[in-house]
Protein backbone atom coordinates (compact mmCIF):
# COMPACT_ATOMS: atom_id res chain seq x y z
CA UNK A 1 0.00 0.00 0.00
CA UNK A 2 1.46 3.41 -0.80
CA UNK A 3 0.13 6.34 -0.02
CA UNK A 4 -1.25 9.62 -1.23
CA UNK A 5 1.87 11.58 0.56
CA UNK A 6 4.37 9.37 -1.61
CA UNK A 7 2.70 9.81 -4.85
CA UNK A 8 1.32 13.48 -4.37
CA UNK A 9 2.78 15.53 -7.10
CA UNK A 10 1.17 13.03 -9.63
CA UNK A 11 -2.19 12.92 -8.78
CA UNK A 12 -2.69 15.60 -11.00
CA UNK A 13 -1.25 13.68 -14.24
CA UNK A 14 -3.41 10.40 -12.94
CA UNK A 15 -6.54 12.11 -13.03
CA UNK A 16 -5.87 13.99 -16.37
CA UNK A 17 -5.01 10.33 -17.77
CA UNK A 18 -8.12 8.73 -16.64
CA UNK A 19 -10.41 10.98 -17.77
CA UNK A 20 -8.29 11.14 -21.15
CA UNK A 21 -9.65 7.28 -21.36
CA UNK A 22 -12.95 8.20 -20.37
CA UNK A 23 -15.40 11.07 -18.68
CA UNK A 24 -16.30 9.91 -15.28
CA UNK A 25 -17.74 11.22 -12.11
CA UNK A 26 -15.99 11.52 -9.07
CA UNK A 27 -16.60 7.95 -7.29
CA UNK A 28 -16.22 6.55 -10.53
CA UNK A 29 -12.82 8.02 -10.68
CA UNK A 30 -11.90 6.72 -6.93
CA UNK A 31 -13.16 3.02 -7.94
CA UNK A 32 -10.78 2.93 -10.85
CA UNK A 33 -7.82 4.12 -9.26
CA UNK A 34 -8.71 1.58 -6.71
CA UNK A 35 -9.21 -0.91 -9.12
CA UNK A 36 -5.96 -0.07 -11.50
CA UNK A 37 -4.02 -0.45 -8.58
CA UNK A 38 -5.55 -3.48 -7.17
CA UNK A 39 -6.02 -1.13 -3.98
CA UNK A 40 -1.76 -0.80 -3.66
CA UNK A 41 -2.54 3.14 -3.70
CA UNK A 42 -4.47 4.74 -0.86
CA UNK A 43 -6.06 7.95 -1.85
CA UNK A 44 -8.53 9.24 0.44
CA UNK A 45 -11.89 10.51 -1.68
CA UNK A 46 -11.41 13.74 0.16
CA UNK A 47 -8.54 14.43 -1.30
CA UNK A 48 -8.92 13.01 -4.86
CA UNK A 49 -12.62 15.41 -4.88
CA UNK A 50 -10.56 18.12 -3.97
CA UNK A 51 -7.83 18.06 -6.56
CA UNK A 52 -10.87 17.19 -9.10
CA UNK A 53 -12.17 20.75 -8.08
CA UNK A 54 -8.72 22.16 -8.16
CA UNK A 55 -8.28 21.45 -11.38
CA UNK A 56 -11.25 22.82 -12.26
CA UNK A 57 -10.19 25.84 -11.21
CA UNK A 58 -7.23 25.50 -13.82
CA UNK A 59 -9.40 24.82 -16.47
CA UNK A 60 -7.97 21.04 -17.44
CA UNK A 61 -10.71 19.65 -16.96
CA UNK A 62 -14.83 20.68 -16.74
CA UNK A 63 -17.86 19.30 -15.45
CA UNK A 64 -21.25 18.62 -17.25
CA UNK A 65 -24.28 17.01 -15.89
CA UNK A 66 -24.72 13.69 -17.26
CA UNK A 67 -27.39 10.90 -16.82
CA UNK A 68 -26.01 7.52 -15.20
CA UNK A 69 -27.40 4.57 -16.86
CA UNK A 70 -29.37 3.40 -13.94
CA UNK A 71 -30.25 5.90 -11.25
CA UNK A 72 -29.34 9.69 -11.17
CA UNK A 73 -27.46 12.09 -12.30
CA UNK A 74 -23.78 12.57 -11.87
CA UNK A 75 -21.65 15.29 -12.60
CA UNK A 76 -18.90 13.72 -14.94
CA UNK A 77 -15.54 15.18 -15.82
CA UNK A 78 -13.75 15.67 -18.84
CA UNK A 79 -10.72 16.74 -20.27
CA UNK A 80 -10.41 20.34 -21.70
CA UNK A 81 -7.48 21.12 -24.78
CA UNK A 82 -5.51 22.66 -22.37
CA UNK A 83 -5.29 20.11 -19.64
CA UNK A 84 -4.40 17.25 -22.16
CA UNK A 85 -1.45 20.08 -23.32
CA UNK A 86 -0.63 19.82 -19.54
CA UNK A 87 -0.66 16.22 -19.66
CA UNK A 88 1.68 15.52 -22.89
CA UNK A 89 4.02 17.86 -20.56
CA UNK A 90 4.42 16.02 -17.65
CA UNK A 91 4.56 12.83 -19.67
CA UNK A 92 7.51 14.69 -21.14
CA UNK A 93 8.64 15.40 -17.44
CA UNK A 94 7.75 11.91 -16.03
CA UNK A 95 9.94 10.51 -18.87
CA UNK A 96 12.93 12.27 -17.57
CA UNK A 97 12.35 11.53 -14.23
CA UNK A 98 12.50 7.91 -15.26
CA UNK A 99 15.60 8.28 -17.03
CA UNK A 100 17.59 9.95 -14.36
CA UNK A 101 16.25 7.61 -11.55
CA UNK A 102 17.15 4.19 -13.81
CA UNK A 103 20.72 6.14 -14.67
CA UNK A 104 21.34 6.14 -11.00
CA UNK A 105 19.30 3.22 -9.17
CA UNK A 106 19.16 1.14 -12.56
CA UNK A 107 20.57 -2.28 -11.39
CA UNK A 108 18.69 -2.22 -7.91
CA UNK A 109 15.06 -1.68 -9.37
CA UNK A 110 15.21 -3.64 -12.60
CA UNK B 1 -28.26 16.63 1.06
CA UNK B 2 -27.94 18.77 3.97
CA UNK B 3 -26.17 16.29 5.78
CA UNK B 4 -23.89 15.62 3.60
CA UNK B 5 -23.06 19.52 3.02
CA UNK B 6 -22.98 19.76 6.88
CA UNK B 7 -20.16 17.15 7.67
CA UNK B 8 -18.11 18.94 4.28
CA UNK B 9 -18.82 22.29 5.63
CA UNK B 10 -17.51 21.13 9.00
CA UNK B 11 -14.24 19.94 7.42
CA UNK B 12 -13.41 23.53 5.79
CA UNK B 13 -14.74 25.29 8.43
CA UNK B 14 -11.81 27.16 9.53
CA UNK B 15 -10.01 27.28 5.89
CA UNK B 16 -10.16 29.08 2.72
CA UNK B 17 -12.00 32.12 2.16
CA UNK B 18 -16.07 32.09 1.19
CA UNK B 19 -16.64 31.76 -2.06
CA UNK B 20 -13.97 29.73 -2.65
CA UNK B 21 -15.31 27.46 0.48
CA UNK B 22 -18.37 27.37 -0.65
CA UNK B 23 -17.46 25.96 -4.18
CA UNK B 24 -15.36 23.44 -2.56
CA UNK B 25 -18.38 22.27 -0.28
CA UNK B 26 -20.78 21.87 -3.45
CA UNK B 27 -18.24 19.70 -5.30
CA UNK B 28 -17.42 17.60 -2.24
CA UNK B 29 -21.01 16.88 -1.06
CA UNK B 30 -21.97 16.46 -4.43
CA UNK B 31 -19.37 13.80 -5.15
CA UNK B 32 -20.05 12.27 -1.96
CA UNK B 33 -23.75 12.32 -2.77
CA UNK B 34 -22.76 10.20 -5.81
CA UNK B 35 -21.21 7.54 -3.55
CA UNK B 36 -23.92 7.47 -1.77
CA UNK B 37 -26.52 6.91 -4.45
CA UNK B 38 -23.91 4.52 -6.03
CA UNK B 39 -23.59 1.87 -2.93
CA UNK B 40 -28.15 2.47 -2.50
CA UNK B 41 -28.25 1.41 -6.20
CA UNK B 42 -25.95 -1.58 -5.29
CA UNK B 43 -28.30 -2.58 -2.38
CA UNK B 44 -26.95 -0.90 0.42
CA UNK B 45 -29.18 0.94 2.82
CA UNK B 46 -29.45 4.24 2.75
CA UNK B 47 -28.24 5.20 6.84
CA UNK B 48 -25.55 2.52 6.03
CA UNK B 49 -24.38 4.27 2.56
CA UNK B 50 -24.05 7.45 4.37
CA UNK B 51 -22.58 6.18 7.33
CA UNK B 52 -19.95 4.12 5.33
CA UNK B 53 -19.34 7.30 3.36
CA UNK B 54 -18.68 9.29 5.78
CA UNK B 55 -15.97 7.25 7.44
CA UNK B 56 -14.12 6.15 3.93
CA UNK B 57 -14.19 10.20 2.80
CA UNK B 58 -11.32 11.08 4.92
CA UNK B 59 -10.44 14.49 6.98
CA UNK B 60 -9.57 17.70 6.75
CA UNK B 61 -5.81 17.39 6.33
CA UNK B 62 -6.99 15.01 3.08
CA UNK B 63 -8.78 18.13 1.40
CA UNK B 64 -5.98 20.49 2.17
CA UNK B 65 -3.15 17.60 0.85
CA UNK B 66 -5.07 18.43 -2.47
CA UNK B 67 -3.58 22.27 -1.61
CA UNK B 68 -0.13 21.18 -1.21
CA UNK B 69 1.18 24.44 -2.39
CA UNK B 70 -1.42 26.08 -0.27
CA UNK B 71 -2.33 24.40 2.77
CA UNK B 72 1.31 25.36 4.15
CA UNK B 73 -0.68 29.06 3.92
CA UNK B 74 -3.48 28.21 4.70
CA UNK B 75 -2.35 27.11 8.15
CA UNK B 76 -0.82 29.85 8.95
CA UNK B 77 -3.25 32.12 7.92
CA UNK B 78 -5.35 29.59 10.71
CA UNK B 79 -2.39 29.77 13.03
CA UNK B 80 -2.39 33.86 13.51
CA UNK B 81 -6.25 34.10 13.13
CA UNK B 82 -6.47 32.13 16.26
CA UNK B 83 -3.27 33.70 18.19
CA UNK B 84 -5.04 36.84 17.75
CA UNK B 85 -8.47 35.32 19.04
CA UNK B 86 -6.52 34.15 21.79
CA UNK B 87 -4.91 38.16 22.39
CA UNK B 88 -8.01 39.69 22.32
CA UNK B 89 -9.72 37.04 24.56
CA UNK B 90 -7.14 37.42 27.37
CA UNK B 91 -7.47 40.99 27.04
CA UNK B 92 -11.30 41.19 27.40
CA UNK B 93 -11.24 39.07 30.41
CA UNK B 94 -8.39 40.92 31.86
CA UNK B 95 -10.64 44.17 31.07
CA UNK B 96 -14.32 42.60 32.09
CA UNK B 97 -12.87 41.00 35.49
CA UNK B 98 -10.83 44.32 35.88
CA UNK B 99 -14.29 46.37 35.52
CA UNK B 100 -16.38 44.02 37.79
CA UNK B 101 -13.24 44.63 40.93
CA UNK B 102 -14.05 48.32 40.50
CA UNK B 103 -17.62 47.98 40.45
CA UNK B 104 -17.56 45.62 42.89
CA UNK B 105 -15.29 47.36 45.69
CA UNK B 106 -15.36 51.31 45.00
CA UNK B 107 -18.89 51.90 42.55
CA UNK B 108 -21.20 49.68 44.60
CA UNK B 109 -19.96 49.37 48.51
CA UNK B 110 -23.08 47.69 49.31
CA UNK B 111 -21.96 44.74 47.88
CA UNK B 112 -18.75 45.36 49.68
CA UNK B 113 -19.22 42.51 51.50
CA UNK B 114 -19.85 39.80 49.14
CA UNK B 115 -16.79 39.74 46.55
CA UNK B 116 -19.35 38.80 43.78
CA UNK B 117 -16.40 39.63 40.88
CA UNK B 118 -14.59 36.28 41.83
CA UNK B 119 -17.88 34.62 40.44
CA UNK B 120 -17.52 36.40 37.46
CA UNK B 121 -13.80 35.97 37.15
CA UNK B 122 -14.11 32.47 37.29
CA UNK B 123 -17.12 32.09 34.77
CA UNK B 124 -15.54 33.98 32.44
CA UNK B 125 -12.05 31.84 32.94
CA UNK B 126 -13.76 29.54 30.02
CA UNK B 127 -13.18 32.42 26.65
CA UNK B 128 -9.12 32.33 27.35
CA UNK B 129 -8.95 29.18 28.08
CA UNK B 130 -11.33 27.60 25.07
CA UNK B 131 -9.37 30.26 22.96
CA UNK B 132 -5.93 28.89 24.28
CA UNK B 133 -7.18 25.47 23.45
CA UNK B 134 -8.22 26.48 20.11
CA UNK B 135 -4.57 27.84 19.78
CA UNK B 136 -3.13 24.87 20.77
CA UNK B 137 -4.62 22.35 18.30
CA UNK B 138 -3.96 24.69 15.48
CA UNK B 139 -0.16 24.48 16.53
CA UNK B 140 -0.54 21.16 16.89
Amino acid sequence: MISSDVIRGHIDTIILKLLMEKDMYGYELANEISLRTKNKFDIKEATLYAVVQRLEMKNLIQSYMGEKSHGGKRRYYKVTPFGRAYYSETISEWKLLKEIMMAILGSDIS
Amino acid sequence: MNKIKRFVASLLKDFFNEADKKELIEILSTSLQEKIDDLVESGTPLEDAVKISMQEFGSTKDVLDAFQDESSKLKADLRIRRRSQLIFSIFGYFIIVGLCVFLNLTLLPIFNDFLWFVVVAIGLLFWPVVMGYRYYLAVK
